[in-house]
């Protein structure tokens, strides 16, 4: 129905999550799936690039909160990168930039993870 | 009562007048020792008997359908008999002097001897026709039965001819009908379609026993010669019934000749054959299972068991693959592809062959969506590194389900002979996988239109619940005019507001927006609803409140879930404007200098912890002036979007109000609803849509 993409990388044992296109209530399983697979290979130091996403919904945003806890707790994080002014707003609104690290570009985060380890 | 009556009564007449017949026989035999034949129609006198007897035997026989047992029938009674006259013509014996043409019985003996040795010959001369008349006409073609019933006629054609006929004569006539009796035997005999459809094991039985009634009737055959003691007593009784014997003992005798060798013959076959109806069989079952789809579980354990038996496997499993979408629903950690049913192979060893190797059968069958055989599993490229199995495998067989060309699963076959499965198997194997295929894909429709009914039934259920939940009135106070105008995109809706008087003084007034949708959004704001009727009034600092509602919604909202919401309180009195944010749209004040959105600080319930949300949360206070207004909205609005994805947005909505802004509550409502609905071009909302109005008039 609606083209959600999701891509994989790994810099310097970094999980990085490219997402494309609109995540909402259809995709935000897969997306859940995601973190998911990483979580489960012990992998605790996600960056979420948003530079191609254009749509977010509550469900999506709901992925970040599910996993933060479980991240964070095993001392690593999700850091949230280059998103686009409007999607920037949507975080903004709930309060997520209180929350998470929300970070201009996916170079900073990635700085900021390898000075943190 | 009376036909039946009348029917027995017959059956009796039917014996006693053919008993009476032969004993009419039998005095005329002994009066014929002393005087010479005292009447000339004797023959037909004792004919006349045995029709007698025949129609009570008629009036008897059940038609049994089963040419194995009429066989065995014959075997029996032609056992019996062969005792009778070896006892009763060879131990016991009989003497006549041959005198002209006829044979003269030396005692009476001989008489009673030869006659008991005739009736019994005769009767079971009968049965023995009418026994082979069930076995030629079992699967009976258009000409079947016509051609039996010459066959009689042509036995009794040259029965009747030789009527009065001395022992040793001949008659052209008899001899001719006797011969063409002997051509249409041929004609009957080669009738066997029963030998195809027996079993192996049935097979070998008709063979024993063929031969058995070959050797039994050569022995009549022999004891019964016209120059023996027994021939000789038939002679005496009647030429004719000699006739009849013999034409009987030779039909029995090239029957049995041609349906033993016929079964010889069919024996190399018989284990394709038997194979054939198996494989017919179970697609038959298999045709009815696609009616029993009700029952998932039974339906695969059906498959695999069937599997065993069409191609004789050793062991057989069925795993299904998981429709994309039921995928989605699935959490992570479960695969979609499961193991539904096995038979004689247990769960590790198929794990292990699925998951011990880059190349798996699996995956090579999801790939090509083709049949995969492997002859010989320990030499086999593919298969050679699969040992540590518990199971021992020669060959195995794995073939794709595809239905409505999605492939649905994959059933596997495995026998412990290498080379296995031939080509026939896998064609049977693959024919019988399409059948569970449309089984399979079937029983996942009806499971779905019963979810679906389900998930209906659910909604209503929300639907009416949320329905209760919205104001069902709008306060009335003097000098305010609030509008509300909200709409849920789909059947229920994450939106919620409410209003509430704390005292004479204070209005609160709620707007929020419950993550997600359906019945969870409305359990949740079911609950909202509770959280709000009981501390709005305990905590009139929205602050206050707000803190207080993310703790009491913390405990129980699930962690991917969240509540947006604005908490505000108005003054009646005074026109003071009191809110708090927790993560929802900011609301617009509109006063006459200035629309401009108000955004205290303020993270969504449910999202972080208490101490966090207590750390952030700001209160906001304003003064409204006669004519200034309060929009409060939910994400509908700034997100209402083109079918392009262009979103209506802020600026948008601040403009629409702008221009607005002296109207009154009713009008700036309207103006921004029809200034979305131009936007999005009449496209159907895609998300709940809640706009409140608060008019402030008072100088």
């Amino acid at each position: 129905m609606t083209n959600f993409k999701i891509n994989f990388r790994e810099s310097s044992n970094i999980q990085i999550i490219d997402l494309k296109g609109y995540l909402d209530a259809h995709t935000a399983p897969d997306f859940e799936n995601a973190i998911q697979k990483i979580i489960n290979n012990k992998q605790y130091n996600i960056i979420v690039n948003c530079k191609n996403l254009s749509y977010i919904s509550s469900a999506g945003l709901g992925v970040f909160m599910a996993y933060i806890e479980e991240v964070r707790k095993n001392k690593g994080d999700i850091k949230i990168t280059n998103m686009s002014s409007k999607i920037y707003n949507v975080f903004d609104i709930l309060g997520f930039p209180l929350l998470y690290e929300i970070m201009n570009t996916e170079e900073d985060a990635l700085k900021k993870f390898t000075k943190s380890v | 009562m009376n036909i039946k009556l009348l029917q027995r009564f017959g059956k009796i007449f039917y014996l006693i007048t053919g008993f009476t017949l032969f004993m009419i026989g039998l005095i005329l035999d002994v009066i014929g020792k002393n005087v010479g034949p005292v009447f000339a129609q004797i023959d037909l006198i004792k004919i006349g008997a045995f029709v007698a007897f025949y129609l009570f035997i008629q009036s008897y026989w059940k038609r049994e359908s089963i040419p194995l047992k009429r066989l065995t029938a014959i075997l029996i009674l032609g056992t019996v008999v062969l005792g009778i006259s070896l006892l009763l013509a060879v131990a016991i014996g009989t003497e006549f002097e041959f005198k002209g043409s006829s044979l003269i019985p030396n005692n009476y003996s001989t008489i009673f001897i030869s006659n008991a040795l005739a009736v019994i010959i005769g009767v079971a001369a009968i049965i023995f026709i009418l026994l082979l008349r069930d076995i030629l006409v079992y699967k009976p073609r258009r000409y079947t039965k016509r051609n039996f019933l010459i066959l009689v006629i042509g036995l009794l054609a040259a029965t009747f001819s030789a009527i009065n006929l001395n022992p040793y004569e001949s008659r052209l006539v008899t001899t001719i009908l006797f011969g063409i009796f002997v051509l249409l035997i041929l004609i009957n005999s080669f009738r066997m379609p029963w030998i195809v459809f027996l079993k192996k094991r049935e097979k070998v039985l008709t063979i024993v026993f063929t031969f058995s009634t070959l050797v039994i009737f050569t022995a009549l055959s022999i004891i019964f010669q016209d120059n023996s003691s027994a021939g000789k007593s038939i002679l005496y009784f009647s030429h004719s019934l000699k006739y009849f014997v013999d034409g009987t003992f030779l039909f029995v005798l090239l029957y049995s000749l041609i349906a033993f060798l016929s079964t010889i013959f069919h024996l190399p076959t018989s284990d394709t054959f038997d194979r054939k109806m198996s494989e017919v069989a179970s697609l038959h079952n298999l045709s009815k299972l696609v009616t029993q789809v009700l029952d998932f579980n039974e339906l695969v354990d059906s498959v695999t068991g069937m599997t065993l038996q069409v191609c004789e496997a050793k062991s057989s499993w069925l795993e299904i693959i998981q429709p994309a979408e039921k995928l989605k629903n699935l959490k992570p950690e479960q695969s979609g592809i499961y193991v539904a049913a096995q038979k004689n192979i247990s769960v590790p060893d198929i794990d292990h062959i699925n998951l011990s190797s880059s190349f798996t059968l699996r995956s090579s069958v999801i790939n090509d969506r083709k049949p995969v055989m492997i002859d010989d599993f320990k030499n086999d490229t593919r298969t050679q590194h699969l040992n540590n199995l518990e199971s021992k495998f020669g060959s195995i067989l794995a073939v794709p389900l595809i239905a409505r060309n999605e492939l649905v699963g994959i059933l596997y076959a495995t026998k412990e002979t290498e080379y296995g499965f031939d080509r026939e198997d896998l064609e049977v194997i693959s024919a019988f996988a399409d059948q569970a295929a449309v089984a399979v894909d079937n029983s996942r429709l009806i499971e779905k239109s019963f979810e679906r009914e389900r998930l209906m039934r659910e909604m209503n259920l929300a639907q009416e619940m949320q329905k209760k939940l919205r104001p069902q009135t709008i306060p009335n106070i003097e000098h305010i005019e609030l509008e509300v105008f909200s709409s849920p995109a789909f059947e229920v809706g994450g939106d919620y507001y409410d209003f509430m008087m704390i005292d004479d003084k204070r209005l609160a007034i709620v707007i929020g927006d419950v993550s997600g949708k359906g019945v969870s959004a409305a359990f949740y704001m079911a609950e909202m609803k509770g959280i709000f009727q009981s501390l709005c009034k305990i905590y009139p600092s929205p602050k206050d409140f707000l803190v207080n509602a993310n703790q009491a919604i913390s405990s129980s909202i699930d962690k991917r879930s969240f509540i947006s919401l604005i908490y505000a309180v108005l003054n009646i009195e005074t026109g003071v404007v009191t809110s708090a944010r927790a993560g929802h749209c900011p609301f617009i004040l509109a006063k006459e200098s200035d629309v401009s959105f108000v955004r205290p600080n303020g993270i969504g319930l449910g999202m972080g912890n208490s101490e966090l949300f207590t750390k952030y949360i700001q209160e906001s206070q304003t003064q409204l002036n006669s004519g200034d207004a309060v929009i409060f909205y939910t994400d509908g609005i700034t997100e209402a979007h083109t079918k392009d994805g262009d979103e209506f947005g802020y600026s948008r909505l601040l403009e629409a109000i702008k221009n607005n802004r002296d109207n009154s509550a009713i009008d700036i409502r309207d103006a921004i609803i029809s200034s979305v609905n131009k936007y999005m071009q009449n496209q159907p909302p895609h998300d709940d849509t809640t706009l409140i109005i608060l008019k402030w008039l008072r100088n």
